[in-house]
């Protein structure tokens, strides 16, 4: 890898790979020139950290104590104040980083792996009916209205607090699919999927194990997307009431703030729109910056 | 002629999406939704007066039945009555349509004419100072969750901690015979028209730039600027109207979803009383013949849309062809 320092550092020059550098080598080469994937990483990883921190048990523990402390402003004891009933706001928005994360991760990997399973068969099998049913359920997912898709799925589990995730992998995956899918009728008609045919690889083995692997690039970015999407979701669901039932979020925090905001106690808003926009703005730059690393073809 | 029996033919293409929309939601609010009869009960109901509200429901007709009559519901456009209201849900959707459309039409308009003129601009000075700049501003914009967008312009524009220029809630735009006073609908609209551009900004400027860009970079527009033309033609004949294909797309496809979804949260939060808010209203007391009524419409809509929009790309583009 020494050979890759380069003098001038915003130049991209070809000459600099040796020959058989994978798609990851220079992904991984354009990604740490690039300061503002850097950044927006480095802001996510701190977000995760502050997760863990909660998963552990170090931090963010006492979210629903109560004090007589009502509604105070910032001051050293409560860094952010507190709200309405006295709790710390500082240790609400740090439980509610781990809730985000959690609808994050669960929604963008489920999401993923279903777009990823169903985009590959219906474009190994494009132009059959399996390919027709997989877009017809494509077509009429995105053509649902997404609060009021929530709003069933939630019907339909009877509380279940899982009913917003599950809505949200259920409608995320389409995007996914249909990236794969396109990149699937390409690589399918590659001489390596000929080779794999007429030594006799099975189909299964052929669409998952030849196949699919080399949408990974894809599915990376598509589940970046999805994370912030998933985070975003939250909030508003949160606020209309379909979304996190117990414990504390953003969302949860937003919604009751709007009551605070109109006595003019604004710290319970402030930090934690501001929480939510730093994490997003964060992945948004990362996910970017992945794009423009793996995507070989992107013009920017 | 060729444009109608194409017409006629895509629409009725459109019917597997519109059974697929109605049965999951049917599926999903009526069939394994809330049981509505022991709200419509009084205390201590007989087992008679069970029966008879079961029956009243439809509860004791097969699902196939069931889903039929949601159908023709559907197709005849008679909903029944509201189950909150007992108001006829026909009714209730005549008057809050129009409601909705003055609310979003000017800043849907606004939103994507002003993302394009963005959009071409940064395209057209791309790679300079100018062009980051937009794209920043672009990637901020995203990253803003529309409801905090919606409050912060509240507080900004109606409330006495900010300007204080507009009212905080309501819709009283309407004289006695139903007409629009301008003077009140500007008062009213302006502030979530703000709030709607300021999120759309973000994610469609960013789209439109990519798009410009893409076809900027094409063999054509090399030639042309070859052939010494004007930089400023070019951006406008050569690479916006190819790039109008994909723009046209984002924009038709958005117009669904944007009546329904849009205006829900802007509804409910400004008090506004339009299709999203009775839409909110109705998730929230589980009103399912409102919420059918939506659910089926909106698919109805979309199918239109894609329609149009496979109309609108022969506008654009002679080459596609209506087959």
């Amino acid at each position: 890898m020494t050979s890759k320092t380069l003098t001038n550092a915003n130049e991209f020059d070809p000459n600099n790979f040796e020959k058989g550098d994978s798609l990851w080598d220079k992904a991984w080469y354009k990604f740490k020139r690039d300061r503002m994937g850097k950044t927006g990483a480095f802001i996510v990883l701190v977000y995760f950290i502050i997760a863990l921190g909660v998963w552990f048990g170090i931090w963010g523990g006492a979210w629903s104590d109560t004090s007589d402390d009502l509604w105070q402003g910032p001051s050293m004891q409560h860094l952010f104040g507190t709200n309405v009933i006295g709790s710390d706001v500082l240790t609400r928005v740090i439980y509610s980083t781990k809730v985000a994360f959690e609808v994050g991760f669960i929604v963008a990997v489920l999401s993923t792996v279903l777009g990823a399973v169903l985009g590959s068969l219906s474009g190994y099998f494009s132009g059959t009916w399996v390919d027709s049913v997989i877009l017809w359920l494509m077509g009429v997912l995105d053509s649902i209205p997404f609060y009021l898709f929530v709003a069933a799925v939630a019907f339909a589990l009877k509380e279940n607090p899982f009913a917003m995730h599950i809505a949200m992998i259920a409608t995320f995956w389409t995007g996914t699919a249909r990236v794969v899918r396109g990149e699937v009728i390409k690589l399918k008609g590659q001489e390596f999927v000929e080779a794999a045919k007429s030594i006799g690889v099975t189909e299964t083995n052929i669409i998952f194990k030849h196949i699919m692997p080399n949408t990974s690039h894809i599915l990376l970015v598509q589940s970046t997307i999805a994370f912030v999407a998933a985070i975003k979701s939250e909030v508003i669901l949160s606020f209309l009431g379909l979304g996190v039932k117990d414990g504390v979020s953003w969302g949860l925090m937003i919604s009751e703030s709007t009551q605070d905001v109109l006595a003019g106690h604004f710290n319970n808003f402030l930090s934690s729109s501001v929480f939510l926009f730093v994490l997003v703005i964060a992945f948004n730059m990362f996910s970017d910056s992945m794009q423009d690393a793996l995507d070989p073809k992107k013009v920017s | 002629m060729d444009i109608l029996k194409f017409a006629v033919r895509k629409l009725f293409g459109g019917i597997p999406l519109i059974l697929g929309v109605t049965f999951i939601s049917f599926l999903l609010m009526v069939y394994f939704g809330p049981d509505l009869t022991w709200e419509k009960l009084g205390k201590n109901p007989t087992q008679q007066d069970i029966m008879e509200v079961r029956h009243e429901l439809g509860y004791d007709q097969p699902f196939v039945k069931r889903y039929g009559n949601y159908l023709k519901q559907l197709v005849t456009l008679d909903f029944g009555n509201s189950q909150m209201t007992d108001k006829k849900v026909s009714t209730i959707l005549k008057e809050t349509m129009p409601v909705s459309l003055h609310l979003i039409i000017p800043g849907f308009i606004l939103g994507n004419i002003i993302a394009v003129a963005l959009a071409l601009f940064a395209a057209y000075h791309r790679g300079t100072w100018l062009d980051k700049l937009i794209m920043t501003g672009s990637v901020v914009g995203m990253s803003i969750s529309f409801l905090i967008v919606i409050i912060a312009f509240q507080l900004l524009f109606c409330s006495s901690f900010g300007l204080d220029l507009f009212p905080v809630r309501g819709w009283e735009v309407y004289n006695n015979e139903g007409n629009i006073i301008w003077s009140q609908y500007f008062k009213y609209v302006t502030v979530p028209t703000l709030a709607t551009v300021f999120v759309a900004l973000g994610y469609n400027t960013r789209f439109y730039r990519a798009v410009l860009v893409e076809e900027m970079t094409k063999d054509h527009v090399r030639t042309a600027r070859a052939f010494g033309h004007k930089p400023a033609s070019i951006l406008f004949k050569s690479v916006l109207k190819n790039a109008m294909v994909p723009i046209t797309t984002r924009i038709m496809f958005s117009i669904p979803l944007v009546v329904v979804s849009g205006s829900l949260l802007i509804e409910s939060y400004f008090g506004i009383p339009g299709v999203g808010k009775i839409t909110y209203d109705a998730i929230v007391a589980g009103d399912q013949n409102i919420l059918k009524a939506i659910v089926g419409l909106t698919a109805v809509l979309f199918v239109i849309v894609l329609l149009l929009t496979d109309i609108l790309y022969r506008v654009f583009d002679p080459r596609v062809e209506l087959k």
